[in-house]
């Protein structure tokens, strides 16, 4: 096979990327073993929610945060990077329009009732934002197991909110229609997605809202139509309705993914899902192919004159740690830096301490390509986006989808820019 | 080979992410069923060789898709497959499966008799006894029988002279006893790019067998099949296949299901097995392609069933297509047609098997002008039975636009 | 204070403990049992789950490998439900000695333990990813069994005669009387409450503690703790428990107990019993040995490690390798020992010879009060047991299967739903999820709580009706608890499922935000 550009990684980084290179022409292929951490993701775009302490204002926070943090992958992407490539998504993207700005953080409540800062957010969760306080309830839906709102209301009103905000808020259970006693989240968007359904459950609740309370769902509001769900619980209960991100599969990060993957097609590029990206020829300090596992006993190189590695981190198995605490990098090869010496502890006992592992990952040059051991360009024509970066701790930083979606964003330029 | 990598020891690799349960077509629709996550490597902690206790888990189809998607490599469907052939070893295999799963036993009873086979087939009673009897769906797509095999087609049929390239055809029982016309274009399309087109004898491949748990009759067709092919893989001969879920078979599931990774002969095989229109795609990124195409002007909606996007090739007829003047083609993103090889047959599981096809089915509806196209030959009756509207393999656009017909 | 009176004080809620309770009572006398946490969270919840032929023993150690056949042919009897019949084999490995094999089946025949040798072929048909270059192979009777269940089901027995059981009652003293143990001062650890208990006896089975139980009362007992990991595997790599035909060495057992297959164990001398720390090098002696094993092992998924120590008594301080001591177990009466009278310490022994550990005690017992009554334990099954019906690995998808569409499943690893984790709330009267976690293995699966953390703590919130900050706490406290054990062995898959589970924890619910925060956290 060949292509133009090939992208490894069906994540936000490599679809990202994957969309720009197809549209700005590109014969484009992009290898994934299975879609990314986007089925299992809130959707929120969150580009600096910890630095530790807690940020309100992304853009004023960065330049401090990198200049601390000379390796961390923000310190290769301007904010301006961050913020176009925000704006390119939700411009992109129009069944799921994002609202929000890099200026202010919202503060979004999570199923456990912690409010989260996020920049870039689904404007159908929009209004769960907690910094001018409000009254809520939250419903909880009868065979979800995976949505606890009298605890989300417990501990929301315990937060530490911005001083003077004060939040009420309160849980009404649902005994919505049907008889299967465990339902995932995807079995109730499709359910909300039927008329009959939302006007039952808005029949049921009406009546236990109080005035000038607004309503929070867990993230189920509908798939394929979450729009004109979504829009039709509103006008029904008369109140802003707003979505809170729950356990995996996320409802919401499926309908980004579904928006990405249309777009990607749609411009072109041709897309191998369940296929493994096993290994790759250089010659001369350039990548020249990507070998494919495909189900034949036969490896199968893909030709190309740009790559994308955007494989995610040691969460997908590209990079790994075997047994002997070595760490590897399955497709090129790469170094992986941010690795503690050998025999130097990997973890320590305690979860929220520091972890010495924790901002391992492939070290990058200014225009992210990956480098080797020594500091070098390990090749001219590979570039890295997304949670494979080293440098990083994007679950503590709360940086995931910030980081994925720049980078991705930033890599295409680059090929872009190369190419003409 | 090293036991890490068998099918079982996959399940190591779950995370419990459910991505795989987000794509099962089959789950989707049911709650009879509780998914991939669940009956694969979830219970298969709790199984050992005494087998499971799980009857759910007879409600997979077997379409492969939570494999294809699943992003930490667990091969799901597989482990399934295994667990049920275990389970219906122990519980015992109704005739009706194991009829079902014999097409080419089927084919040779059937094909001297066609015109009373086929009559039966399409006779309301005699299928209202069947769906008594055997518990087959009276109304589930059943293939009539051609008459006169592909086989005996191509032992007169003269070969390509001159020719400078060869090439090895697996057509499978389908195309062999129920559509040789599919077979016969594909060998025209070959031609008509310069290809002598070598026809081995071959018998099924034991996908059917193993499909409904018959492991040992499945381990047998399929050994026998790989012999066969497998001196002309050794000389280096690429082999097509039209039936995309026989190709699969052969280049994987065979080996992983079956445990069957020390076959040498299968693994030649497998290493050499295309699908016609990978196989036809990557002769175009060589330039090898006649592109000689007339314009067809129709709209065609396209269907890549579950199978073929277990090859982890994309959807290589699509690209084909758009090779063709004047065809518009609307690629359907569902991701089964419900019937995945004989499941949709049985009459417990017809009706899931319709809902499972139903997005398709609209859309098809929808979309069609004339066809709709689709690789798959159990799929393609099963989208003509649901819309009526026939439904072709891609080689039948091509073989059209390159004018041979 | 509140007081207590019975007539035996049982000091440590192991097997050992809870046997002599059970037996105790069902001879008559009132008991009470103190643990200082909860049952079984002492050596005996952190073992590897062999039934003991006593093959593993015959050649080092012969009394030993006599009590352990004696007791798993009683225990198969009585504990069924708690034992899966998996079947042992030894195997000599291309490290093994070869000379080795014929001691082994000399000895099984002088200790009564069936033996056969079978073809190594057909060992391997049974085990076919065990190493393929063994050269013989045997069975014996070896089993696994369930060590919590064992001690819920000996407790609810014992209770059921009549006996108190106390978890989270720390002994912090020992009251001493006229040369006579009269009964002990106890702290009760979740009131907070010191209790008195006074005792016409007292047992002192609190394992590799003993000696500083008898010290409280100014007997001398040495115990050397002697520690050993182990290392739990994703799933049952072989469904017969695996040993080398070779002295007993590190890592030469694996283990198929419940969905996991364990490999053990390392015995390394320690100065405190509460020592379980897991080092690098003793992860990668595991590791080697599994290989030698089933080949293959390190690539395949570590779930869990975990470390425990043995009672091992030795009249003499002194020996540098706790495994040259005895694994009999040794009844100290006190009295005869120290002049101390009605206190006795038991200690020593295995897992599976409790019974008989708690037999010899009470007939002690019985004897220095001036007593009779027989001992009956080795014939009336624990409750939920039938003699033959042994656990099955399939029981809980058995179950399951019927209520698929009634009731939720919460920790889908373990497949415990939601009906079963309600009751064990409300059973086990603990807002802690740890303690849940060990009644039905809640969260003890690949996952190790990343997806039913948070439902089961939603589920606490709502059934004990306790505040957020509560529930919040018991959160935090198991996601640590579950790190706990598996940081020292976090690569290949279980580290992708570190990575999901961080990104569940600390990017979807950002726990580490929650009000009442992280005790612990720096
Ligand atoms: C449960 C969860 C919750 C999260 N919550 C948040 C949040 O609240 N806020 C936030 O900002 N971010 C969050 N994130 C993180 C964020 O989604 C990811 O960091 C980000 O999406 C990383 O994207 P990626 O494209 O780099 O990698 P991924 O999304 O991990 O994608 C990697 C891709 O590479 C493919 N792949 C890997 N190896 C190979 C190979 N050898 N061959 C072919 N393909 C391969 C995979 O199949 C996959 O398609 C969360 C992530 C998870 C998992
Ligand atoms: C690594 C390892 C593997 C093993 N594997 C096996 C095996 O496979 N098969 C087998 O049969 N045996 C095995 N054993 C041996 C077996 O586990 C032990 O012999 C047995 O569990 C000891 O039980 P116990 O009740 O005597 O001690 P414990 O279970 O340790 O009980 C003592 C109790 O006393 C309590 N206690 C301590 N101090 C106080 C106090 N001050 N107040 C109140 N309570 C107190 C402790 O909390 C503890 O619960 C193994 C041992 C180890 C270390
Ligand atoms: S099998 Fe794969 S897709 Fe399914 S839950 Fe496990 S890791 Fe996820
Ligand atoms: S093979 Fe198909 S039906 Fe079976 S579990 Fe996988 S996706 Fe579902």
């Amino acid at each position: 096979m060949s292509a133009d550009a090939v992208v490894v990684g069906a994540g936000l980084a490599g679809l990202t990327a994957g969309v720009r290179l197809a549209e700005a022409g590109l014969r484009t292929t992009l290898v994934g073993k299975g879609p990314g951490a986007m089925h299992l993701a809130p959707a929120t775009i969150d580009v600096l929610g910890y630095a530790p302490d807690l940020v309100e204002r992304p853009a004023a926070a960065l330049p401090s945060f990198v200049a601390e943090r000379p390796d961390h992958p923000y310190a290769r992407l301007s904010a301006d990077t961050v913020a176009a490539s925000a704006e390119w998504l939700s411009a992109h993207m129009p069944p799921l329009a994002y609202v929000g700005t890099l200026e202010e953080n919202y503060l979004l409540p999570t199923a456990v009732g912690v409010p989260k800062p996020s920049a870039f957010v689904p404007e159908a969760m929009a209004a769960g934002d907690l910094r001018s306080g409000s009254r809520f309830a939250f419903a909880g839906l009868r065979a979800l197991k995976d949505f606890y709102p009298a605890l989300l209301a417990d501990n929301l009103s315990q937060a530490k909110l911005p001083t003077g905000v004060t939040v009420d808020a309160r849980a009404v259970h649902l005994s919505d229609p049907g008889t299967e006693a465990d339902v995932s989240p995807l079995g109730y968007a499709r359910m909300f997605e039927d008329r009959e359904f939302r006007s039952v459950v808005a029949a049921e609740l009406l009546p236990r809202l109080e005035p000038g309370e607004s309503v929070g769902f867990p993230s189920v509001l509908g798939l394929h139509e979450h729009r004109t769900t979504w829009l039709d619980l509103q006008d029904r209960l008369g109140r802003p309705v707003f979505e809170v991100p729950t356990l995996p599969p996320s409802v919401a990060g499926i309908r980004l993914f579904h928006a990405l993957r249309d777009a990607f097609l749609a411009a072109g590029g041709r897309l191998l899902i369940g296929s493994t990206a096993a290994g790759a020829e250089t010659k001369d300090g350039v990548v020249t192919h990507v070998v494919i596992q495909t189900a034949a006993a036969r490896p199968t190189p893909i030709e190309a004159r740009w790559f994308v590695l955007a494989t995610g981190g040691f969460a997908e198995g590209a990079i790994f740690l075997d047994s002997y605490g070595e760490v590897h990098e399955s497709v090129f090869g790469l170094a992986v830096s941010g690795v503690p010496a050998a025999g130097e502890p990997r973890f320590v006992p305690r979860y929220f301490d520091d972890q010495p592992m924790g901002r391992a990952g492939i070290a990058v040059d200014e225009r992210l390509r990956p480098l080797d051991a020594d500091g070098n360009v390990a090749f001219r024509n590979l570039f890295t986006a997304g949670a494979a970066l080293g440098g990083a701790e994007p679950w503590r930083e709360l940086s995931g989808n910030g980081l994925a979606l720049a980078s991705g964003f930033a890599v295409a330029s680059a090929i872009v820019e190369w190419a003409s | 080979m090293d036991t890490m990598e068998w099918v079982r020891g996959s399940l190591d690799h779950c995370v419990k992410c459910t991505i795989c349960e987000t794509f099962c077509p089959v789950s989707n629709v049911t709650p009879l069923f509780p998914g991939p996550k669940y009956v694969g490597p979830q219970l298969e902690r709790f199984r050992t060789d005494d087998g499971s206790p799980d009857a759910s888990l007879d409600y997979c189809s077997g379409c492969g898709i939570c494999t294809t998607v699943c992003p930490q490599g667990v091969k799901i469907a597989e482990i399934n497959s295994q667990a049920r052939a275990k389970m219906k070893a122990q519980r015992g295999i109704p005739l009706r499966d194991r009829i079902i799963a014999r097409p080419s036993a089927m084919g040779k009873v059937g094909t001297p008799l066609a015109p009373i086979a086929n009559f039966f087939l399409k006779n309301h009673a005699f299928r209202w006894l069947v769906e008594r009897t055997l518990r087959v769906h009276r109304k589930a797509p059943m293939p009539l029988f051609a008459g006169r095999t592909f086989q005996s087609w191509a032992r007169r049929h003269p070969p390509l002279t001159p020719a400078t390239k060869a090439i090895v055809y697996f057509h499978g029982c389908s195309a062999n006893h129920f559509e040789p016309r599919v077979a016969q274009m594909a060998v025209a399309v070959l031609e008509h790019n310069g290809y002598r087109v070598i026809v081995p004898r071959q018998d099924c491949c034991g996908l059917p067998l193993q499909s409904n748990g018959l492991f040992d009759d499945a381990r047998r067709y399929v050994r026998k099949l790989a012999r066969n092919l497998e001196p002309y893989a050794r000389r280096g001969y690429d082999i097509v296949a039209t039936s995309t879920s026989c190709g699969l078979m052969l280049k994987r599931e065979a080996r992983e299901i079956l445990e069957l990774e020390d076959d040498e002969d299968l693994r030649t095989v497998s290493a050499h097995m295309f699908d016609i229109c990978e196989f036809l795609l990557s002769l175009h990124e060589r330039g090898a392609l006649r592109t000689d195409f007339r314009p067809l002007d129709m709209r065609v909606p396209y269907h890549a069933p579950c199978q073929q996007q277990g090859h982890g090739i994309g959807k290589p007829a699509l690209e084909l297509f758009g090779l063709i003047p004047g065809l518009e083609v609307v690629d359907s993103d569902v991701a089964c047609c419900g019937v995945a090889g004989t499941y949709g047959l049985k009459t417990e599981k017809y009706d899931i098997a319709m809902e499972v096809g139903a997005p398709l089915f609209r859309q098809v509806t929808a979309v069609a002008t004339e066809v709709a196209a689709c690789d798959s030959e159990t799929c393609r009756w099963q989208i003509t039975r649901a819309t009526g509207i026939p439904s072709v393999h891609p080689v039948e656009l091509l073989y059209r636009a390159y004018g041979l017909s | 204070m509140a007081t207590l009176h019975t007539d035996v004080l049982v000091i440590g809620g192991g097997s050992t403990g809870v046997g002599v309770a059970r037996d105790a009572a069902m001879r008559g006398f009132s008991t009470v049992l103190v643990d200082r946490g909860d049952l079984a969270t002492g050596t005996t919840g952190r073992f590897h789950g062999l039934l003991h032929s006593g093959g593993r023993y015959v050649v080092k150690d012969p009394k030993a490998a006599e009590e352990c056949i004696h007791e798993n042919v009683i225990l198969r009897r009585i504990a069924a439900d708690c034992i899966e019949d998996t079947g042992g084999l030894f195997v000599s490995t291309p490290i093994d000695t070869p000379e080795y094999a014929d001691r082994f089946v000399e000895g099984c025949r002088a200790a009564g333990i069936p033996v056969e040798e079978i073809p190594v072929a057909e060992a391997l048909r049974r085990e076919p990813r065990m190493n393929p270059l063994i050269s013989r192979a045997f069975t014996v009777p070896d089993a696994s069994v369930d060590s919590w269940k064992t001690v819920w089901a000996c407790a609810r027995s014992a209770q059921a005669y009549g006996s108190r059981i106390l978890p989270y009652h720390e002994v912090l003293d020992l009251t001493v009387e006229g040369g006579a143990v009269r009964g002990a001062l106890v702290k009760d650890r979740r009131g907070g409450e010191d209790v008195r208990i006074d005792a016409d006896f007292v047992v002192n089975a609190s394992g590799a503690w003993a000696g500083r139980i008898a010290a409280m009362a100014g007997c001398d007992a040495t115990v050397l703790p002697g520690k050993g990991i182990m290392i739990a595997m994703n799933h049952r790599l072989v469904n017969t428990v695996v040993n080398r035909c070779e002295m007993p060495a590190d890592g030469d057992i694996i283990v198929p107990i419940r969905t996991v297959s364990v490999i053990g164990t390392t015995d390394q001398k320690v100065a405190d019993p509460d020592d379980w720390q897991i080092a690098r090098d003793e992860v990668q002696k595991m590791m080697d040995a599994g290989e030698n094993l089933v080949p293959g092992f390190r690539r395949a998924r570590a779930l869990r490690v975990w470390g425990g120590v043995r009672p091992l008594f030795q009249d003499k301080a002194e020996g540098a390798d706790t495994r040259d001591v005895t694994r009999a177990h040794t009844l100290l009466n006190h009295r005869q020992r120290d002049g101390v009278e009605r206190f006795l310490t038991i200690t020593g022994g295995k897992f599976c010879t409790f019974r008989l550990m708690a037999e010899d005690t009470v007939d002690a017992l019985c004897a220095e009060v001036g007593v009779e009554h027989a001992c009956r334990t080795a014939d009336e099954p624990l409750p939920d047991s039938e003699p033959g019906r042994y656990y099955w690995l399939g029981s809980r998808v058995e179950r399951r299967e019927p209520t698929l569409h009634e009731d939720q499943l919460i920790c889908e690893c373990e497949l415990v739903s939601r009906r079963r984790l309600e009751a064990a709330m409300l059973r086990r009267e603990t807002v802690d999820l740890d303690d849940i976690r060990r009644t039905i293995r809640l969260g003890m699966g690949p996952c190790q709580g990343g997806f039913c953390i948070y439902r089961a703590t939603g589920i606490l919130h709502q059934v004990e009706k306790i505040p957020g900050e509560a529930a919040n706490r018991s959160l935090l406290d198991f996601v640590q608890e579950r790190w706990k054990g598996v940081q020292p062995i976090l690569y290949g898959d279980q580290l992708r499922q570190a990575r999901l589970d961080d990104w569940i924890f600390q990017g979807i619910l950002d726990v580490a935000h929650l009000p009442g925060g992280w005790v612990g956290a720096a």
